[in-house]
């Protein structure tokens, strides 16, 4: 069978090191050893969890999923990394209550960051946290507030504050060398084209399908959901732009001084995709195969897009910003690192390769030093739970608008849709019972 | 290299006899099936790369297929492949000396480019003039091999009542006398060839994704199956199951085929599962060594002379070409820089395939690495091992280009 992508990957290169004989691989030799809990143990969850345990100063105590192959097959992996046994569970709830949690690692799909998150959090725990900070904006602001209230670090998965390249770009962009920005455009395109819709079937043997759709709608499974698919329902999370959109909207608010955008618009669908099928027997994705979104800073604007289809398109890469100053273009990218385009085509061009981790492409280790760091010091992390929920709450508002049907003028201080009844009902969602929202 | 007892050396000396034999006698071989005549990705024809001109060989056609990771199968002048185009799959039969297509036949199948590019995974079993094509989401043909007429036609995941695992079927059938035997449903599912009628199915679980392996014990034929969770021994008439050892891999990822040798199997996966050999016994067999040095994560590896060759580790990762000892799981040498490629050997040479198009010859020998001979033959992301039928190798990308290169003495000349 052929599967692919970067997706499809779980041994780092801690794993390969450990799999080339070194039994135990402890990087750092420091004494101090966090009780480390993971929650959500797929493919991105054991990226983070493997740069923890590489760093020597974790003891992996506990492990939570839903899938129990998923389950077992992460505990393997911990106990060939590391030596540990963490002790499984289904429940975070009941991982929660049983063990002594120093740092919790939430990587479960979108709508299940809040609870999970805040629970730990009142538990005592330092958390990690994947981005998005929520699926609705209202869950990431209790998140937030969870946080604050209780004192203790939440750093989000936002590595591509730490990656070398990213780092070196911000700095140019801060240092004015791409003269005035005045507009940024971000964009993530692939390839695709019509979509069939799959037979929803019996879910796999030992997931427990219930849980995973826990405070969503409960809605027949489908292949298509699990693993990794739910980016792309929006019961679950909410499509590229609620993905790699935290990402690119998060690079804008490191480089701006704004904290949030004015007026958010944004309209988009599946024109390619074709129509969203949910019915007894079959279904297909709901997010949308193209989108654009619109956010209106004071001093600039800011442009999303995404398609997927047509692939690179007649561009020279498919992901990334671009900064566009008086100067000229800085395109900051992901593998092909960063490149300023000079608005003189006399002048050459500047450009600096991607220092990265794999496999993957992330800087999960920078990301986890950056977080111990935090915890140490009483200095707030780098991806810091406020800068997390305010590049969620940015993707949040063009999913908004874009299921609203209408621009909204955002109140960011207040955290309110300026007049408008309808929009405001969206900061949050109905939860299915017997989940309860949390409170913000 | 150690010192072998006298006992392995008359046995090495012997399969060097049979090959060299083979060479002279064999110098053109059909290749009607995944992994070939004797399922195990072994061409007994032999190839001269250095015979090959410095530009490479030439290509003698390429053709467009579609979306898709199935291999070509030959037999005699014809290739067969299938490609999606469209959320429609087409099984191709390709002139094999002019690329030009002599039937088609389509059907609509989803693409679902679910973490990879999507399209069938599966490749075309010839037999007796007939083809037999497994879509990713059960629907099953028999097609009369000369003009492409359908004999028979079933959708075996709803006739048998089983799962489709999360990417689709991906085993290619396998002829065991006037059986079809499918990596469908836990411990596979068999089909009577004449008519398309179900002969057997198995539990409502998860099948993997490797191709049944045939074998036979005691005068009766066996398979080894690759489910979701495990490798199963099955008995191909009656379905009863022998044996299954547990194999967890992430994603239910069980894709390489097994690898029989007399008393052993070999079981390798990606991910970080690893590899182990397996001894027979009258019951569950013993593992003789496990070792995570040989992840083949979709493609197996082949076994020539008491040697293992193929490529270990994931996509997107340092992957490399290794060569590892059968009985011990000892690594002789590793060689990075073919991606996530794949193999078919030649006789005593290796075909390799990288991820990105380039072909190497390569020796077949624990001694160390040796490439022969290299050309680029495709552009684009290559998964599919490599065919050579009759003096012709046949490579196919993801985006469904075909190039098949003439290997064929004469043509080098
Ligand atoms: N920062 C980054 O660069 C980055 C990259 C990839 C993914 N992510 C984030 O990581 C998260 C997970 O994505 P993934 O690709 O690993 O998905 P995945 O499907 O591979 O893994 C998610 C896991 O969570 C489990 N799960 C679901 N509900 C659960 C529950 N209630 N309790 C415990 N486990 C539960 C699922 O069974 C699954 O194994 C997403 O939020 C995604 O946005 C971040």
């Amino acid at each position: 069978m052929t599967l692919n992508r970067r997706h499809f990957l779980q041994a780092t290169s801690t794993a390969s090191l450990a799999l080339a004989g070194a039994p135990f691989v402890h990087a750092g030799s420091k004494d101090k050893k966090y009780r480390t809990a993971l929650i959500g143990s797929g493919w991105w969850g054991m990226n983070l969890l493997q740069g923890a345990i590489a760093a020597g100063n974790t003891k992996v105590v506990a492990l939570c999923d839903v899938d129990a192959d998923t389950l077992e097959l992460a505990a393997e992996t911990v106990t060939d990394l590391s030596g540990d046994e963490p002790r499984s569970y289904r429940d975070f709830r009941e991982l929660l209550s049983k063990e002594q949690v120093d740092i919790a690692i939430i990587a479960t799909p979108d709508h299940w960051h809040a609870l999970p998150a805040i629970a730990a959090i009142e538990a005592g725990a330092h958390v990690l946290l994947e981005k998005p900070t929520g699926h609705t904006i209202l869950e990431s602001r209790a998140t937030l507030n969870a946080a604050k209230s209780a004192g203790r670090v939440v750093q989000v998965g936002l590595h591509r504050r730490l990656g070398p390249h990213y780092a070196h770009a911000m700095e140019f962009l801060k240092q004015g060398r791409a003269g005035e920005i005045g507009l940024v455009n971000m964009f993530v395109h692939g390839g695709g084209g019509a979509e069939l819709p799959a037979p929803n079937s019996e879910p796999p043997e030992g997931l427990d399908w219930n849980m995973y759709c826990g405070p969503a709608p409960l809605r027949p499974f489908n292949r298509k959901i699990h693993p990794g698919g739910f980016r792309n329902f929006l019961d679950f999370a909410n499509g590229q732009l609620g993905d790699w959109g935290v990402h690119w909207l998060d690079q804008v608010l490191w480089w701006t001084d704004e904290k949030y955008p004015r007026h958010i618009y944004s309209t988009g669908g599946r024109p390619i995709r074709g129509a969203a099928v949910l019915n007894d027997n079959e279904q297909t994705t709901d997010a949308p195969d193209s989108q654009v979104a619109v956010f209106q800073f004071e001093s600039f604007t800011a442009t999303w897009e995404h398609r997927q289809f047509a692939g690179q398109g007649a561009e020279k890469t498919r992901i990334g910003c671009y900064f566009n100053g008086t100067k000229g273009t800085v395109h900051v990218g992901w593998r092909d690192g960063w490149t300023f385009y000079p608005a003189n085509g006399k002048d050459p061009e500047i450009h600096e390769d991607a220092q990265l981790e794999e496999p993957d492409g992330h800087s999960i280790s920078l990301l986890w030093t950056d977080f111990i760091r935090a915890i140490e010091s009483g200095q707030p992390p780098a991806c810091d739970i406020e800068i997390g929920h305010r590049a969620t709450s940015m993707s949040l508002l063009g999913m908004l608008s874009l299921k609203l049907g209408r621009g909204v003028a955002w109140d960011g201080d207040r955290e309110r849709v300026i007049g408008d009844d309808d929009a405001n009902r969206l900061l949050r969602r109905e939860y299915r019972a017997p989940w309860v929202y949390p409170k913000a | 290299m150690p010192s072998m007892n006298a006992k392995k050396c008359w046995r090495g000396l012997h399969a060097i006899v049979i090959v060299s034999m083979l060479v002279n006698v064999a110098t053109a071989e059909d290749w009607p099936c995944w992994r070939g005549p004797r399922h195990d990705g072994i061409s007994r024809e032999s190839i001269s790369p250095e015979t090959w001109p410095a530009a490479g060989p030439a290509i003698a056609w390429r053709a467009m297929v579609g979306i898709g990771f199935s291999a070509v199968s030959i037999v005699a002048d014809r290739g067969y492949t299938i490609g999606n185009q469209e959320n429609v799959d087409t099984i191709y039969c390709l002139d094999s000396e002019s690329g030009r297509v002599r039937w088609k036949h389509s059907y609509e199948s989803a693409l679902e480019p679910k973490f990879f590019e999507g399209g069938p995974t599966s490749t075309p079993t010839v037999a007796d003039d007939t083809v037999y094509v497994l879509g990713r989401w059960g629907d099953l043909f028999a097609f009369d091999a000369h003009n492409g007429a359908v004999r028979w036609n079933i959708n075996v995941a709803r006739e048998a009542n089983v799962r489709i695992p999360g990417w689709g079927f991906a085993g290619s059938p396998l002829v065991v006398g006037d059986l079809l035997l499918l990596n469908v449903g836990e411990a596979g599912t068999a089909i009577r060839r004449a008519t398309g009628e179900i002969a057997w199915t198995s539990a409502d679980r998860d099948a993997g994704y490797a191709t049944p392996v045939p074998l036979v014990r005691d005068g009766r034929p066996l398979a080894i199956i690759a489910s979701g969770k495990s490798y199963l021994a099955v008995d191909v008439q009656s379905g009863r199951e022998l044996w299954r050892q547990r194999w967890l891999v992430q994603y239910g990822c069980t894709a390489a085929d097994a690898i029989v040798a007399g008393e052993h199997v070999f079981l390798s996966s990606g991910y970080t599962r690893g590899a182990a050999l397996l001894r027979w016994t009258d019951t569950q067999p013993d593992v003789v060594w496990k070792s995570k040095l040989m992840r083949n994560q979709l493609n197996a590896s082949v076994l020539i002379d008491e040697f293992l060759y193929g490529i270990d580790g994931n996509d997107d990762e340092e992957t490399s070409l290794k060569c590892m000892e059968f009985s011990t799981g000892e690594v002789r040498w590793s060689q990075p820089g073919f991606g996530l490629g794949s193999l078919t050997a030649a006789a005593d040479k290796l075909l390799v395939l990288s991820d990105e198009g380039h072909l190497t010859v390569v020796a077949a020998s624990p001694a160390s690495f040796q490439p022969l001979a290299e050309a680029k033959v495709l552009d684009g992301k290559c998964w599919t091992a490599p065919v050579l039928a009759n003096g012709r190798i046949y490579v196919r990308s993801a985006s469904g280009d075909i190039a098949c290169v003439d290997v064929r003495r004469a043509a080098q000349e």
